[in-house]
């Protein structure tokens, strides 16, 4: 076979078309591999961020909680202003005499510095 | 102000559509079967894709997309001679299956690529990007990575071999 013969023979390759289900594989394939790297490129930043976050969360320095509390006002007791109704008076107790313990005399006798004068209180 | 460049405005489906055939072509040419050479397609879309690349013109289109088809391929072929110590070159066709196929030319095709396939494998690429996809040497020289010298030193070396190939199994 001569240079040129080949020469002729490798021009007319270039003319053969290519297999269709070759091409169609060829499409499949980066059309799938796209697709899955697509996947990738949302959920890799999503992960990373997830990860940061719980870093975060995990690694930052403990804080015991400090309660504020709001100063308690002191209690004012609540005075009513006077009114013009009149207090109605507390009804007085009734006296009671101390009974004595039996009808026994009681007298007192109270001399004056008069020999003839003496003062005598019954009861 | 000159008009906007096609590819510039072009997506990636529409140069994907453009383009298929040529880069499956091309590495079909240089690694010898098409379930290699679909892989080497459908990565060098995805690198063109990944990158998100915009080029002047169809050439520079062209020219990028026939570098990477290149370069995976002769990486392919790289790694398949390093996974296997023995690798055997492809058997030409003898005479006496030529003699049975029903066309001749294609039968002549056939022992050509066969041949073409025992070739070194930048070789094999300069051939396939000059002769069959028919670059010019500078094309093919940019496509290599390698001087317009070294390509034409390159093709001449590669035609004189397959040319004792063939003329050794015409005898």
């Amino acid at each position: 076979m001569t240079e040129d013969q080949m020469r002729e023979l490798f021009r007319e390759m270039r003319e053969e078309p290519v297999p269709a289900d070759s091409l169609a594989r060829v499409r499949l394939g980066v059309d799938q591999r796209l697709r899955k790297r697509s996947w990738w490129k949302l959920a890799v930043p999503l992960i990373a961020a997830g990860c940061i976050l719980a870093a975060f969360l995990l690694l930052r320095p403990a804080r015991t909680l400090i309660q504020v509390q709001a100063p308690s006002l002191p209690e004012i007791a609540h005075v009513e202003p006077p009114t013009d109704v009149p207090i109605p008076a507390a009804p007085r107790p009734k006296r009671v005499r101390a009974k004595h313990a039996g009808a026994v005399p009681v007298s007192i006798r109270i001399e004056t510095p008069d020999p003839d004068v003496v003062i005598l209180l019954v009861n | 102000m000159g008009e906007i460049p096609r590819e510039r405005t072009d997506s990636f489906e529409q140069v994907l559509r453009r383009r298929e055939a040529q880069v499956l072509r091309t590495a079909f040419r240089i690694l010898g079967n098409w379930a290699d050479a679909e892989d080497v397609a459908q990565e060098a879309f995805l690198r063109l894709h990944r990158h998100n690349l915009t080029f002047a013109n169809e050439t520079a289109t062209g020219g990028w997309l026939y570098r990477v088809t290149v370069n995976l391929c002769l990486d392919r072929m790289r790694s398949a001679r390093h996974s296997t110590d023995s690798q055997e070159l492809p058997d030409v066709p003898s005479r006496e299956q030529s003699a049975e196929a029903a066309v001749l030319i294609e039968e002549k095709k056939r022992r050509l690529m066969a041949a073409l396939a025992t070739l070194p494998a930048k070789e094999r690429a300069a051939v396939v990007l000059r002769e069959i996809e028919g670059l010019s040497t500078a094309e093919v020289a940019a496509a290599l990575g390698s001087s317009e010298v070294t390509v034409r030193s390159q093709i001449s070396k590669a035609m004189v071999k397959l040319r004792g190939m063939l003329t050794r199994e015409d005898v």
